[in-house]
């Protein structure tokens, strides 16, 4: 059963500009903080001269490698302590001073002395030197099940094509932060995080400080999708040592040029695959080769090959994840980690293989609807994939797809293209406290964070539906080290995270009222007063998953329109009809909308992003929001989102994750829409008009069909 | 070994002229002192004037999310000089609703779902009413041209067209937009 459409609850601090954001937060006599960043590709740093930086009027301090040398080793601060240089822009110190102004002078006047080494700028630099990493992401880097390649000699089809993904930053619209002071030993640190408890214990390893004494806050974010966690560690630490040694609060706040280089980006991927069907067109093997960038500092990979091995049925399986190491930022998750360039690839192959194999995308696609994890060999907790398909066609009116790309509406060539997404359901540990006030309202308390998804409106739905109290009664405090832990914002994971340990709370309030005798017909209200007049407050504690024996996946389906301008190639996405099954849904109106944010970033991924590096120097061209294009209002198609109810019986409360749902799939089904659409299959991303323009075959009037209702 | 680099993008302008000067805000004077000549008015505002409803983003007038309205002209105030709107009326999100309450731009955000981090929002509501103000009633193509210039990545677009349509329907008095 769905829950309420509850508006967001913070909504209204958010749309008058009350909402305090880190970088808002102004303690008195707050110094400015700025980077200097190596102008180097790849080297060493062998010397800072920061003279001419000391007389800038207003400079305060500058720190550097030789300041952070005490800090205790590990992967976040390795950048601040080795004076090494992995990428060009890669910050070397840290000036602070009076005003912003001042600290960027004193930045650009420290000078920087250093040894030059060769550097590999792009990943076809280095193809010999391509590994295969243990693990991508969560799970192991290499798969294998039955003989894919003797299974692909005897396929009745086989679609083999490379398909290529390209470099994507995040940007979320509030640039990272850091607004940080020192109070004796401990240190209070406002901070644009995604984890204000990760965050809060990487200063305290780093400092080697007792936890207790480091207090993290991020009470409202302005997005994040990944990027706003560990890399931007470094940079917020040397910060906290400048802040220290001046004994003055010190904020840094990042350019927008710098949130293309110093806080990830989704890795691009070259995918080699071969995907072999019967007659019948049932698949019969699958090989994923994925080939992607990491860092020379870091390893990360993204789970690019993990569709391949579960979303369908498919007997003879392998798969493998390479990586190229380069002198170019560190690659982290983005939103739909690994299954939205996955898919990409395998739903496009699926389509160049119903086209040839003379079957209906969706009947194939049925017709390889995996009843179990043929990976892990467990059944589903769930999977109402083959529902989504249906209920996605009939809205979309998918029955009365034309066979060929002759449907024109005036200068536009019309295209229908579909695709399946799916996103792991996973939990971590969480702890929520509710707390029954002596007026009767409710204060529940969590230490995750709300991106903007809607955490703090979910929360309180939870907790308002297990007391029976009105959402007007409750209040929820997020973001802040000082409330119970709670998980990190990322893998779609904290809604389901906190089911648990929100009910758990619930129950143990309810019982310790119980206990202290509330009477069955008493409101809470009434039975505090009388029986707890200082009020009374509950824990739940949560684990994380662990599920061995079952596998816990969202499934959606995704119906595109696009049309492409006969003349021009201009690519439009007219309409995107999608249905997600998400285990039980807490608000309709929040998750239609991740639905819809998450399919617009997905339009964004197929027709606009490209991070575009320099072959030579590494460096980053165009590091902007005029040259980064990413979607508009202008760019709006119409949506239709369906959202289907599950009875999970297995998750506890039946939740699934939502927001990386419509960033996958979405990318496959325009791309099948534009060959829909044009004839022309285009194997990478962004397609964009060059990719169209040579190709368009000649207008053929002929009549749009009716929509279905 | 290559030889030591120097920086080549230090600020040209002279960072010791400093001005005082008073700006008209939301129908108030707010006095600024020993500031910079190159502070932009989001700069100002938000750092100075403790008014830090417009949202520093983009820095380039690319994004919106700093959108205030200047002698009646919606602009990004990140590509203003404070020190050039003396003499000129501000209107800042913090100025929308004096009463402290909703306007009904901001009501139909909140009813339509049409937010989601919030960092976006500020300008858009300014965009919004802006639009509005001069076109009662938008079409979809005049709705998509106002407010492409409000990047919002989250995002709420769709339901920033619901929203639009509710106040739209509920300046007509048409009981269809009541809730």
């Amino acid at each position: 059963m769905s829950g309420e459409r509850a508006r967001r609850i913070e909504g209204a601090l958010k749309v008058t500009g009350r909402a305090e954001y880190a970088g808002e937060v102004r303690p008195d006599g707050m110094l400015h903080a700025a980077l200097v960043q190596a102008e180097i590709t790849c080297g060493d740093v062998v010397g800072i001269d920061d003279s001419a930086a000391r007389h800038t009027p207003g400079f305060v301090d500058q720190v550097s490698y030789d300041d952070a040398r005490s800090l205790a080793p590990s992967t976040a601060t390795a950048l601040i302590r080795e004076p090494v240089v992995h990428f060009p822009g890669q910050p070397v110190g840290l000036t602070a001073a009076d005003t912003l102004l001042a600290a960027r002078t004193a930045a650009a006047r420290v000078r920087v002395d250093y040894v030059e080494r060769p550097s590999v700028a792009a990943i076809d630099q280095a193809l010999d030197e391509a590994y295969a990493p243990a693990m991508a992401g969560r799970i192991i880097g290499a798969s294998h099940r039955g003989d894919p390649a003797v299974a692909l000699t005897g396929a009745h089809l086989v679609v083999r094509n490379r398909y290529q993904t390209a470099v994507n930053n995040h940007h979320p619209m509030e640039p990272h932060v850091v607004v940080c002071w020192w109070e004796g030993e401990q240190v209070v640190v406002h901070t644009s995080t995604q984890a204000v408890y990760g965050t809060r214990a990487i200063i305290a390893h780093a400092l080697a400080m007792p936890a207790d004494d480091v207090r993290v806050v991020c009470r409202y974010l302005g997005g994040g999708f990944g990027c706003k966690g560990q890399l931007w560690w470094p940079w917020m630490l040397w910060t906290l040592t400048a802040s220290k040694r001046t004994g003055r609060p010190i904020r840094l706040e990042l350019t927008r040029a710098q949130m293309f280089t110093l806080v990830g980006r989704r890795q691009e991927t070259v995918q080699d695959l071969a995907v072999g069907f019967d007659a019948t067109g049932r698949l019969v093997a699958i090989e994923h080769d994925v080939l992607a960038q990491t860092s020379t500092h870091g390893e990360y990979c993204d789970t690019t090959a993990e569709v391949s091995r579960r979303l369908y049925a498919c007997p003879n399986v392998r798969t493998l994840h390479r990586l190229v190491r380069t002198n170019e930022p560190q690659p982290i998750p983005m939103r739909a980690p690994g299954t939205a360039p996955g898919t990409f690839a395998l739903e496009s192959a699926l389509d160049e293989a119903a086209e040839q194999l003379g079957i209906d995308p969706v009947e194939l696609r049925v017709r390889n609807f995996a009843d179990h994890d043929h990976d892990a060999d467990v059944p589903w907790s769930s999977n109402s994939l083959l529902q989504c398909y249906q209920v996605a066609a009939d809205r979309f009116g998918w029955a009365q797809r034309p066979a060929s790309a002759t449907v024109v509406d005036g200068r536009w060539r019309i295209g229908w293209g579909m695709a399946t997404t799916c996103y792991p359901a996973h939990r971590q540990p969480c702890r929520v406290r509710v707390r029954l006030q002596p007026d009767g309202t409710i204060v529940v308390q969590c230490g995750t964070q709300d991106m903007g998804s809607g955490t703090y409106t979910v929360l309180a739905q939870m907790v308002a539906d297990a007391l029976g109290v009105p959402l007007s009664q409750v209040t929820v405090e997020l973001g802040d080290t000082l409330l119970p832990e709670g998980p990190f914002s990322g893998g779609s994971q904290v809604t389901a995270s906190m089911f648990p340990a929100a009910r758990q709370a619930t129950d143990a309030l309810r019982a310790q009222l119980a206990e202290l005798g509330m009477g069955h017909d008493e409101t809470l209200a009434d039975a505090v007063q009388r029986i707890a007049p200082d009020g009374i407050e509950a824990e739940g504690a949560a684990t994380a998953n662990a599920d061995i024996d079952v596998r816990c996946m969202s499934f959606g389906a995704i119906f595109t329109e696009v049309g492409v301008d006969a003349d021009l190639a201009e690519i439009r996405v007219r309409r995107v009809t999608a249905a997600f099954a998400t285990g039980r849904v807490l608000n309709p109106l929040l998750t239609e909308s991740q639905h819809i944010g998450g399919l617009i970033g997905g339009i964004g991924m197929t027709l606009l992003e490209q991070t575009v590096t320099d072959r030579s120097s590494g460096r980053i061209i165009g590091d902007n929001l005029a040259d980064y294009l990413v979607p508009v209002h202008a760019d709006m198609p119409e949506f239709d989102i369906a959202l289907i109810d599950e009875d999970d019986t297995y998750l506890p409360g039946g939740v699934k994750g939502v927001g990386m749902l419509g960033t996958a799939g979405i990318q496959a089904a325009i791309a099948n829409a534009i060959h829909h659409a044009t004839g022309t299959r285009v194997r990478h991303l962004p397609i964009r008009i060059e990719d169209l323009l040579h190709e368009l075959p000649a207008t053929t009037p002929g009549a749009l069909p009716s929509m279905s209702e | 070994m290559t030889a030591p680099q120097a920086h080549s993008n230090e600020p040209t302008n002279d960072h010791d002229v400093t001005v005082g000067y008073s700006l008209s805000i939301n129908g108030g004077t707010h006095p600024v002192q020993d500031a910079w000549i190159g502070e932009s008015l989001l700069y100002v505002l938000r750092e100075r004037l403790g008014l830090p409803g417009a949202k520093n983003a983009c820095e380039q007038g690319e994004c919106g999310s700093c959108s205030v309205v200047l002698d009646g002209t919606l602009v990004c105030s990140c590509l203003v000089l404070a020190a050039d709107a003396v003499g000129s009326e501000i209107a800042t999100i913090e100025g929308l609703s004096a009463d402290g309450g909703l306007t009904d731009v901001q009501q139909a955000f909140l009813d339509a779902g049409a937010v989601q981090c919030g960092f976006c929002t500020t300008g858009l509501v300014m965009s919004v009413h802006d639009m509005l103000d001069t076109t009662p009633a938008p079409t979809d193509l005049e709705r998509r041209e106002a407010i492409s210039g409000n990047l919002c990545r989250c995002t709420g677009y769709g339901r920033i067209f619901e929203a639009i349509d509710l106040v739209v329907t509920r300046r007509s008095g048409s009981p269809a937009g009541a809730s």
